[in-house]
C-alpha cells in the first residue's frame, strides 16, 4: 500500500501520512430502529470499487477529508473538505 | 583497465589482502589466491565466483560485521574487515562438508517427511540451525544507526545505467523532464564496460547527463521493489562513510525500467564447482579489474556466442583448450576446484570453464508492478507485456535483442544430485525431478517444495532452468509451465535498511530533571518517560520504596507529576454542546468552577477513553484524557465537530502545561503556604476547580481525587514546571512530603477502586459491565453510543468488573486467570498488595454469575490456585469520605 491522497490543503501526500477513519456512513436518528443502528455500527459495504471514505491528516493539516477511492485499484479519484 | 597507482590492504579472516584502487572485495581476493568464496546452503560444497554481477548468492561474506554481503560488488576500501560465513574452521576446509555424505537422508522436502513428530523438530532445530544457513545476524545493540531512510520525488526515474537507461535519461532531461538514474555498479555504462564487441561506454552521453541540473545519478544503488503509485524501493550501499545503507523511497510519475538481461548458467554435473563461471564475469574480470581468470580455460556455448570471449580470454593471455557445445557436458572434474570437463566423449584438463549461458530479461520488477511475462520461443525469453500505466521498459530487458542459446525446453536434463539448478539452497535437477514425482507438478508448487527460486537471489540464477527442468519432466510447453510470481525485494534487502535508523522520540515532562536527582527509577508510558518510583536511602527494595511514598500519601501527603496527562482546552458558544454529544456524561449543565467525570463510548457503547471535564467559564472547558489516549480524543472530539458548523475551538495544551497532583491529609496545608485562593472545603469543595496563583505562578487547581485522599490537580504552564514542582516539596518539608511515581499512584486507585482505561477495560468494555452505570446520561436524547447504551442497560450482564480481595498472603500477577467450581471465569486486570488490607486487592472480570457479593472465587498464582472473595465496594474509604475533608 504506497498511494498518494490529493489533500484539499496539503495537495499529493503519502497514504502514510494519514489515519483511516472508514467508509462514510449516514448516522441513524437517536430514535431510529435497533436494526437500522446495527447496521450503522457494525457492517460495512466493503465495496469492491469506488467508496466513500473518511481520512484524517495525521502528519499535515490534522483535518479530517474525505476521499472518493477506487478500493480495487487503491487509486484516489478525489478528496475534498467534507460538506 | 584498472587504476594500479593506488594500493591499499584490508583484512580478511585475520589475512592482510592487498588491494588496489577499484578492486571489489571479490577481486581483490580472487587476485590474493582466493577460489572459494562460500560454502552452499546446505551441503557445504565449495563455492567460488559465478556471475560478478550481485546477481548470484555465491561470494556472500560478512563485511564489518553486516552478514550476506555481495563481495562482488562491494568495493574494497582500507582497513575493512571481511570474515567467511557458514563454514567451519575455514572456507577452505569446512568440516560441516560431512554433511553432504548423508544426502540420502536428505532429499527434496526431507524435513516435510522426517518432522512428522514435534520431538523430531526440537531434536534436530539446534543441528539444523548450526549447519544451514547463511551469515550471523549482528548484534541488535550495535550497528542499527548506520542505515538510513530518504525520500526523494522527481517526474521520471530510469532504473539502469546501462546503453538504454541512459539514452532514455538523456531523452527525458533533453525534454524538460527531472530524471533520477539508478544503477547499481560503480560506474554507468552497463555491459558496455566489459563487453568490447558491444561498442564504447557512451562516455559523451554520461558527460551530458552528469552535466545537467536536473539529472541526479545514484550509483550503487539497486531498486528492489515497484510499488503502488510508483513508489520504488532504492538500497544505496555506502551513500556516505557513516552509512552503511540508505533506503530511499523514491516516488516518480514515469519509471523507466532498463535494468537489461544478465546471464544464467547451464546445468550438468559439479556445474558449481569453483572454476566454473559465467562469460560475462570472466569479461569483468579481464576488462573491469585487469585479473587473469585462469590459466587454461573451456568455453560451453552454443554457436558464435564463444567467439567474443574467446577473444578477450586470448587477450588476457588463457590458453583456450576448447569450446564445447552445452549438450556435449557430462560434469566439471575436480574436488575443490575445476581440473578439467568430461564430455560424452572425451576429458579436457583446464582450470577454467566459460559458460556463454542464456540471457534472462531482468525483468522482475516489471513483474512485480502489474506487468505479465510471456514466454517467446525465438528469444529463448519470458518478455514482459502490458506494463500498468506510467512503467515502460528499455533495452534489453524487454527481450528484444535476445536470442535463444540452447532448445527451451530443454531436449535433454541431466537429472543428477549433483547437478544444481539453484545455487542458493542446493536444489538440483534430480530434487525437482523427485519434487514433480511426488505430485508437485505445477511450478508454483514446486516452488514451494522445493524452496526454488525462493532464496537469496530470487530466483535469478535458477528460474529459466528450473522452468525448463519443470517443461521437459512434465511434457509441457515453456509457456504452459510459466513464470513464478514475482515479489518484492528483488534482490534481497537487509533487515536493518528497512528499519533505518532507530530514532525513537522520547518524551521528558518540565520536571524530569528534578525527577532525575531525586533518585528516580524510570519507566516507559507510550513516548513518555515517567518515574516508577524513587529510590531513597531508607528503602532497599521496589515494594518497600512504593510502600514509603504511599504511606506519605495516605497519613501525610505526596506529590506526583502528572504532566503527561492528555490536556485539551475546549473553547466556544457550542463547546458545551459538543461534549455533550460525545462524552456519555452531560456537560452543558455543569456550572463554571466545577469539575465532572465521564468517559467517552463508540457507537456501540464500548469505552474508549475517560478523564475529567472542567468548566472554567461559560464557553471554556478543560478536558483531561489519559496520556495515551491524546491524539485519539481530540481526533475524535474533531470528527464529530466536522459539518456540523459549529462554534467550538479544540486546542491541545498537553505540551504547554505541567501538571501535579499534591495529595494526602496535609496538602491543604502545603498548598496554603503558596497560594491566597480559600482552600476551605466550603469554598472549594471536591469536583471543583479555580483559577489562582500558586507560588506567583498562574495555575488552574482541579479539586480531584484519583489517590482517595483530599488532594488538587494543579495545571500551570510548562516553562514554572521544576520551580513549581521544587517549590511544593519545599513547603512540604515540615509535613515530611514525599514525591511519588506512577507505581504508587496505582496501588492508591486500586484501593479506591478506580478503574484505568485501557488497563481494566479492553474493547469488549461497556459502562454498565464495567461498574459505572452512572456515567452514562441516558435521558440526554443523544450522544455517541447511546443508542447501544440504552440496550446494554436492559441487557443481562455477560460479565462484570469487580473487586476481589485475596482470602491469604498469596499475592497474584496482573492478568492472572481466574476459577470457578474448577471452570475459567475470568482474568485480573490490577492487582497489588494493599498495605491497609494486609492482602493483595484488585479488579478482575468475571462471568456475571460469579460476580456477586461476597462470592468465593479461585485466582491462579505461581501455578497454583489461590482463594478470593468478591467485594463490592473501594478496599479504602469506600464513603469517600476522606476525599472530602
Amino acid at each position: 500500500m504506497s498511494f498518494l491522497i490529493p489533500c484539499p490543503h496539503c495537495g499529493n501526500r503519502s497514504v502514510y501520512e494519514f489515519r483511516f477513519g472508514g467508509e462514510v456512513k449516514v448516522r441513524p436518528q437517536p430514535d431510529a430502529p435497533a436494526a437500522e443502528w446495527m447496521e450503522y455500527s457494525y457492517t460495512k459495504a466493503n465495496e469492491a470499487g469506488v467508496q466513500k471514505e473518511w481520512w484524517f491528516h495525521r502528519s499535515g493539516c490534522r483535518q479530517w477529508i474525505q476521499a472518493l477511492r477506487n478500493t480495487t485499484t487503491n487509486e484516489v479519484l478525489e478528496a475534498f473538505f467534507p460538506e | 583497465m584498472a587504476d594500479t597507482s593506488d594500493r591499499f590492504s584490508f583484512q580478511f579472516d585475520g589475512e592482510t589482502i592487498e588491494a588496489r584502487s577499484g578492486d571489489t572485495v571479490a577481486s581483490a581476493l580472487y587476485r590474493a589466491g582466493r577460489r572459494i568464496f562460500t560454502r552452499s546452503f546446505k551441503y557445504h560444497r565449495p563455492r567460488g565466483l559465478l556471475c560478478l554481477a550481485g546477481k548470484c548468492p555465491n561470494c556472500m561474506m560478512h563485511v564489518d560485521g553486516t552478514p550476506n554481503v555481495r563481495a562482488c560488488i562491494t568495493p574494497a576500501r582500507a582497513g575493512m574487515a571481511v570474515r567467511h560465513q557458514n563454514a567451519y574452521p575455514s572456507l577452505d576446509h569446512d568440516w560441516l562438508a560431512a554433511v553432504q555424505r548423508f544426502d540420502r537422508l536428505m532429499p527434496v522436502g526431507w524435513y516435510y517427511k522426517a518432522m512428522t513428530h514435534k520431538w523430531s523438530w526440537h531434536a534436530a532445530e539446534p543441528f539444523i540451525r548450526k549447519v544451514a544457513g547463511l551469515g550471523v545476524a549482528p548484534d541488535p545493540g550495535k550497528g542499527s544507526k548506520d542505515y538510513e531512510h530518504a525520500w526523494m520525488h522527481t517526474e521520471a526515474a530510469v532504473i539502469g545505467g546501462g546503453r538504454a537507461g541512459l539514452q532514455a535519461a538523456l531523452d527525458l532531461a533533453m525534454g524538460g523532464a527531472q530524471v533520477v538514474l539508478i544503477d547499481d555498479q560503480p560506474e554507468l555504462g552497463g555491459h558496455l564496460r566489459y563487453r568490447r564487441r558491444a561498442g564504447a561506454v557512451p562516455a559523451g552521453t554520461i558527460a551530458q547527463l552528469r552535466s545537467l541540473p536536473s539529472v541526479e545519478i545514484i550509483s550503487r544503488a539497486h531498486c528492489f521493489g515497484l510499488y503502488e503509485g510508483n513508489l520504488l524501493g532504492v538500497l544505496q550501499a555506502n551513500p556516505h562513510a557513516g552509512a552503511i545503507e540508505r533506503l530511499i523511497h523514491l516516488r516518480a510519475k514515469r519509471v523507466i525500467v532498463a535494468t537489461g538481461a544478465y546471464e544464467v548458467p547451464f546445468t550438468f554435473q559439479n556445474n558449481d564447482l569453483p572454476g566454473v563461471m559465467l562469460s560475462t564475469a570472466v569479461q569483468r574480470f579481464i576488462h573491469l579489474h585487469g585479473i587473469k581468470p585462469g590459466a587454461s580455460a573451456v568455453i560451453v556455448a552454443n554457436g558464435a556466442q564463444a567467439d567474443e570471449v574467446a577473444d578477450d580470454l586470448r587477450g588476457a593471455g588463457v590458453e583456450l583448450v576448447t569450446v564445447l557445445a552445452p549438450d556435449e557436458v557430462i560434469a566439471a572434474l575436480g574436488s575443490s576446484h575445476v581440473t578439467g570437463i568430461q564430455t560424452h566423449t572425451s576429458r579436457f584438463a583446464c582450470d577454467l570453464i566459460v559458460m556463454c549461458g542464456q540471457r534472462v530479461p531482468d525483468a522482475g520488477l516489471l513483474h512485480q508492478a502489474g506487468g505479465k511475462l510471456v514466454w517467446n520461443q525465438e528469444r529463448g525469453a519470458f518478455v514482459p507485456v502490458d506494463l500498468p500505466a506510467n512503467v515502460s521498459a528499455a533495452g534489453e530487458v524487454t527481450g528484444a535483442s535476445l536470442s535463444r542459446a540452447m532448445p527451451l525446453p530443454p531436449k535433454h536434463v541431466p537429472f543428477h544430485k549433483r547437478s544444481f539448478v539453484c545455487f542458493c539452497s542446493d536444489v538440483s535437477t534430480a530434487d525437482l525431478r523427485d519434487g514433480i514425482r511426488e505430485g508437485f507438478d505445477h511450478i508454483e508448487t514446486l516452488k514451494r517444495y522445493t524452496t526454488l527460486t525462493m532464496g537469496p537471489c530470487q530466483g535469478k540464477m535458477c528460474q529459466l532452468a528450473g522452468i525448463g527442468a519443470c517443461a521437459h519432466e512434465t511434457g509441457r510447453t515453456m509457456a504452459e509451465t510459466g513464470v513464478t510470481t514475482a515479489r518484492p525485494p528483488n534482490p534481497s534487502v537487509s533487515l536493518g535498511a528497512l528499519a533505518g535508523a532507530r530514532h525513537h522520540p522520547i518524551r521528558r515532562t518540565p520536571m524530569h530533571d528534578a525527577h532525575d536527582q531525586s533518585g528516580t527509577v524510570w519507566m516507559d508510558m507510550g513516548e513518555w518517560k515517567r518515574p516508577r518510583y524513587y529510590k531513597s536511602a531508607s528503602c532497599i527494595s521496589e515494594r518497600s520504596c512504593v510502600e514509603e511514598e504511599y504511606r506519605a500519601v495516605r497519613e501525610r501527603v505526596g506529590l506526583i507529576d502528572v504532566s503527561t496527562l492528555g490536556k485539551l482546552d475546549v473553547k466556544g458558544r457550542d463547546a458545551g454542546r459538543l461534549l455533550d454529544k460525545v462524552y456519555t456524561n452531560r456537560f452543558s449543565d455543569l456550572k463554571p468552577g466545577r469539575v465532572r467525570y465521564s468517559v467517552l463510548c463508540d457507537e456501540a457503547g464500548i469505552v474508549l477513553d475517560d478523564g475529567t471535564i472542567s468548566r472554567l467559564a461559560e464557553d471554556h472547558y478543560f478536558i483531561t484524557t489519559t496520556t495515551g489516549n491524546l491524539d485519539f480524543v481530540q481526533q475524535w472530539l474533531e470528527w464529530w465537530l466536522v459539518g456540523t458548523g459549529w462554534d467550538v475551538h479544540i486546542t491541545n495544551v498537553t505540551g504547554g502545561h505541567a501538571a501535579v497532583n499534591l495529595a494526602g491529609p496535609r496538602a491543604r496545608d502545603v498548598l496554603k503556604t503558596l497560594t491566597t485562593c480559600d482552600l476551605s472545603s466550603k469554598a472549594f469543595p471536591y469536583m471543583a476547580c479555580r483559577q489562582a496563583e500558586v507560588a506567583g505562578v498562574p495555575a488552574l487547581l482541579l479539586r480531584i481525587g484519583f489517590v482517595g485522599e483530599t488532594g488538587w490537580e494543579i495545571h500551570f504552564p510548562a516553562e514554572y514546571g521544576e520551580y513549581l514542582w521544587t517549590k511544593v516539596l519545599e513547603a512540604g518539608e515540615v509535613f515530611d512530603i514525599r514525591p511519588f511515581g506512577v507505581e504508587a499512584q496505582r496501588l492508591l486507585r486500586l484501593e479506591k477502586r478506580h478503574v484505568i482505561v485501557g488497563v481494566d477495560t479492553d474493547a469488549l468494555s461497556n459502562p454498565y459491565e464495567a461498574g459505572m452505570a452512572w456515567v452514562a446520561k441516558l435521558d440526554k436524547p443523544d450522544f455517541i453510543g447511546r443508542n447501544a447504551l440504552s440496550r446494554q442497560a436492559e441487557a443481562v450482564p455477560q460479565q462484570s468488573l469487580v473487586g476481589f480481595i485475596m482470602n491469604d498472603d498469596a499475592v497474584p500477577q496482573d492478568g492472572a486467570a481466574i476459577l470457578v467450581d474448577g471452570a475459567l471465569a475470568g482474568r485480573v486486570t490490577s492487582t497489588r498488595y494493599s498495605p491497609k488490607n494486609g492482602k493483595a486487592v484488585g479488579l478482575a472480570w468475571v462471568v456475571a454469575k460469579a460476580a456477586t457479593e461476597g462470592a468465593e472465587i479461585q485466582i491462579r498464582v505461581n501455578g497454583s490456585m489461590a482463594g478470593a472473595r468478591i467485594v463490592p465496594e473501594a478496599f479504602y474509604d469506600p464513603a469517600g469520605e476522606r476525599l472530602r475533608m
